[in-house]
C-alpha cells in the first residue's frame, strides 16, 4: 500500500517538476500559429528548427551568453583567489587585530546585498564602472561564506608542511600555489562552482548597471530579446532552451561535485 | 608596523576593501541618511529625526507592500517546506530506481530566474493558457490579484526546490543508520519510525531551510520584477520591489534608505536565529 502511494506521489511530483522544462522544450518548436490556437497546445504541429535559427541569428544573443560566461568565470576565479589569500592569512599568519578583522568580515553575512543596491550602484557609478565587466563582478567578489569554508579547509591541513616549506626557503605565494591549493582542491572547486552559479544567475545587479546591449548578461538580455513583442514566442522558448540545456548537461555530468558545493555553503 | 603584520594585511586587503566598500560603508551611509532630509539632487537639507520612518509608516503603498510580502511568506513558507520535504522523504532510501526521481528533482537547478519566469509567463498566459486547459480552469492568472500572487509563490517554490531538496536528502541519508535499524528490529512501524526517529533527526537542517526560505521570501524582489512587475494593481508589489521602485525609479531617497535599514535589521535577526541552528547541522 505504502509502496503504491509512494510511486504515485513520485510520478506526480516528477511530472510537476519537469513540466516547465518540457513546456519550454515543446514550445521551442511551436509556430506562431501554434501559440494562437483556440485550445492551448501541448505539442508542436511540426518539428521545425526555425525558432532555433531565429534565436541563434539574433544580433545580441551570442554576445549575452559570452558576457555571462566571462563575468561568471571572472567572479569564480577572483572569489576563489581572494578567499584563498584571506584564509591563508587567518590560518597561517599571526597579526594584530586578527580576531577583530575576522569578526568584521563575518558580519557581512548579516547585510543583505539587495538592501544595499542603491548605494552600491552609486559607488560603481563613481568608479566609472557602469557598463563594464568589472562593475558587474566587483560587489560579489568577496563572500564571507566562501572565506569561511576555505578557512575551515586550511585549518585541517598539516602546519608542519608550511614550516618545512619555509625552512626550505619557499615563499608564501609559492607555498599557497603548489602545496596549499592542491591539498584543499575540493574546497576551491566548491567555492568556484558556487560563485559561478550565483554569478551566472544574478539578475538585478547586472540589469541595473548595464545600459548598452553589448554589455548585458544573458539573464538580463533574454528578457529583452524582443521576440515576444514580434509574436515569436517560439524563438523565445528556443533561446531559453539554448541557455538551460548546457547547464542540464553539466548537472548530469558533475552532479556529485555540484551537490557538494551547494551543501558546502550551508554547513559552514 | 612589524614585517609579519604588514604581510598579513596585504593578504587580507582585497577582502577587507571589498567588504568595506560594498557592505559596511553603504550600510553606514544608508543608516545615517535615513535620519536626514535629502533633496532629489542628493543635498542634505537637515536632520529629520524619525521623520522619514514616520512618513514611511504613513505611506499606503509601503503598507500595501508589507501586506503583500506577508501574504507571500504565509503561502510560500508552508508550501515550499511541504513539497521539498515530501520529495526528500519519498527518495530518502536508496532503492533501485530512486536515482531517476532524484535526478529529476535536481533539474530545476539548471534554470535561471529569468528563464523560468519567462516560461511561467507562457504557461499562465491569460485564459487560453496551457495550465487552464490542462486543469479545466478559467482564470486570467497574471491579470487578477490573488492568482498572480499564486503564480509568484509557485515560481518561488520552483526556484528554491532543488537546493532545499538536496540539503534535506543529504540530511536524511546522513542520519545514523544504526538507530533506525534498531527501531526496525523492535518492530516500529514505518510511520512511527519516520515521525519519531527520522524526522527529529533532521530537524536542524529543516529549521535551517525554513529560516533561509523566510529570509529569501522577506527580501523577494527580482522574481516580482521579471514575472509581474508588481501588478496587477500593485497586488504583488513586495517590500523590496517597492524599495527598488522608490530608490531607482522615483528617486525617493528617504523611502529607500528607511526600507533598507528596516530590512537589514529584520534579515539580520533571522540570520542570527539561523546561525544558532546552523552550528548543530
Amino acid at each position: 500500500m505504502y509502496k503504491a502511494i509512494r510511486i504515485i506521489l513520485l510520478c506526480l511530483l516528477s511530472v510537476i517538476v519537469l513540466f516547465p522544462l518540457f513546456y519550454a522544450f515543446s514550445t521551442s518548436f511551436f509556430t506562431p500559429q501554434d501559440f494562437t490556437a483556440e485550445n492551448a497546445k501541448l505539442l508542436p504541429s511540426s518539428l521545425s528548427l526555425r525558432n532555433y535559427e531565429l534565436a541563434l541569428s539574433h544580433r545580441y544573443f551570442g554576445r549575452y551568453v559570452l558576457n555571462s560566461f566571462i563575468t561568471a568565470t571572472l567572479t569564480a576565479f577572483l572569489r576563489a583567489a581572494i578567499s584563498a589569500m584571506t584564509a591563508f592569512a587567518f590560518t597561517h599568519l599571526r597579526f594584530k587585530g586578527q580576531k577583530a578583522i575576522l569578526t568584521l568580515l563575518l558580519t557581512t553575512l548579516f547585510i543583505p546585498p539587495d538592501a544595499m543596491l542603491y548605494e552600491n550602484y552609486v559607488t560603481v557609478a563613481r568608479l566609472s564602472l557602469l557598463d563594464s565587466y568589472l562593475g558587474i563582478v566587483l560587489p560579489s567578489l568577496f563572500s564571507a561564506s566562501a572565506m569561511l569554508i576555505t578557512i575551515g579547509a586550511y585549518l585541517s591541513t598539516d602546519r608542519d608542511i608550511y614550516d618545512a616549506a619555509r625552512i626550505d626557503g619557499s615563499r608564501d605565494p609559492r607555498y599557497i600555489l603548489s602545496i596549499l591549493l592542491p591539498l584543499t582542491a575540493p574546497v576551491t572547486i566548491t567555492v568556484f562552482i558556487q560563485a559561478f552559479i550565483s554569478s551566472f544567475n544574478s539578475y538585478l545587479w547586472p540589469l541595473l548597471i548595464t545600459t548598452r546591449p553589448k554589455m548585458r548578461t544573458v539573464q538580463v538580455g533574454i528578457m529583452m530579446l524582443g521576440f515576444a513583442e514580434e509574436g515569436e514566442y517560439g524563438a523565445q522558448s528556443a533561446s531559453i532552451i539554448l541557455i538551460t540545456l548546457p547547464f542540464l548537461l553539466l548537472l548530469a555530468a558533475g552532479r556529485k561535485a555540484i551537490e557538494k558545493a551547494l551543501q558546502g555553503g550551508i554547513s559552514s | 608596523m612589524k614585517e609579519t603584520d604588514r604581510k598579513a594585511y596585504l593578504y587580507i586587503m582585497p577582502s577587507l576593501v571589498l567588504a568595506l566598500l560594498f557592505s559596511f560603508i553603504p550600510l553606514l551611509k544608508t543608516f545615517v541618511e535615513s535620519f536626514l532630509t535629502i533633496s532629489q539632487q542628493g543635498k542634505v537639507l537637515g536632520f529629520a529625526g524619525l521623520g522619514n520612518y514616520i512618513s514611511l509608516f504613513h505611506d499606503t503603498a509601503f503598507i500595501a507592500s508589507v501586506k503583500n510580502t506577508v501574504i507571500f511568506i504565509l503561502l510560500f513558507l508552508p508550501l515550499n517546506t511541504f513539497f521539498t520535504l515530501l520529495a526528500a522523504t519519498l527518495t530518502r532510501r536508496k532503492k533501485s530506481l530512486t536515482a531517476i526521481p532524484e535526478f529529476i528533482f535536481f533539474t530545476p537547478l539548471a534554470f535561471s530566474l529569468s528563464a523560468l519566469a519567462l516560461i511561467f509567463k507562457e504557461m499562465f498566459r491569460g485564459k487560453v493558457s496551457i495550465i487552464n486547459r490542462l486543469f479545466g480552469l478559467d482564470i486570467a492568472w497574471l491579470d487578477e490579484s490573488f492568482p498572480a500572487m499564486a503564480v509568484l509563490v509557485i515560481l518561488g517554490i520552483f526556484l528554491d526546490f532543488a537546493f532545499d531538496y538536496i540539503l534535506l536528502l543529504s540530511a536524511f541519508r546522513g542520519t545514523d543508520r544504526s538507530i533506525i535499524e534498531a527501531a526496525e528490529i523492535d518492530g516500529a512501524s514505518g510511520a512511527t519510525l519516520f515521525f519519531r526517529i527520522e524526522l527529529p533527526a533532521i530537524q536542524n537542517m529543516l529549521a535551517v531551510i525554513i529560516f533561509m526560505a523566510l529570509k529569501d521570501a522577506l527580501l523577494i524582489s527580482a522574481p516580482v520584477m521579471v514575472l509581474t512587475e508588481g501588478g496587477p494593481f500593485r497586488s504583488t508589489e513586495t517590500i523590496m520591489y517597492y524599495y527598488y521602485l522608490e530608490a531607482f525609479r522615483s528617486g525617493n531617497r528617504a523611502t529607500g534608505t528607511t526600507i533598507a535599514v528596516l530590512m537589514v535589521g529584520l534579515s539580520a535577526a533571522i540570520m542570527t536565529l539561523l546561525s544558532r541552528r546552523r552550528r548543530d547541522v
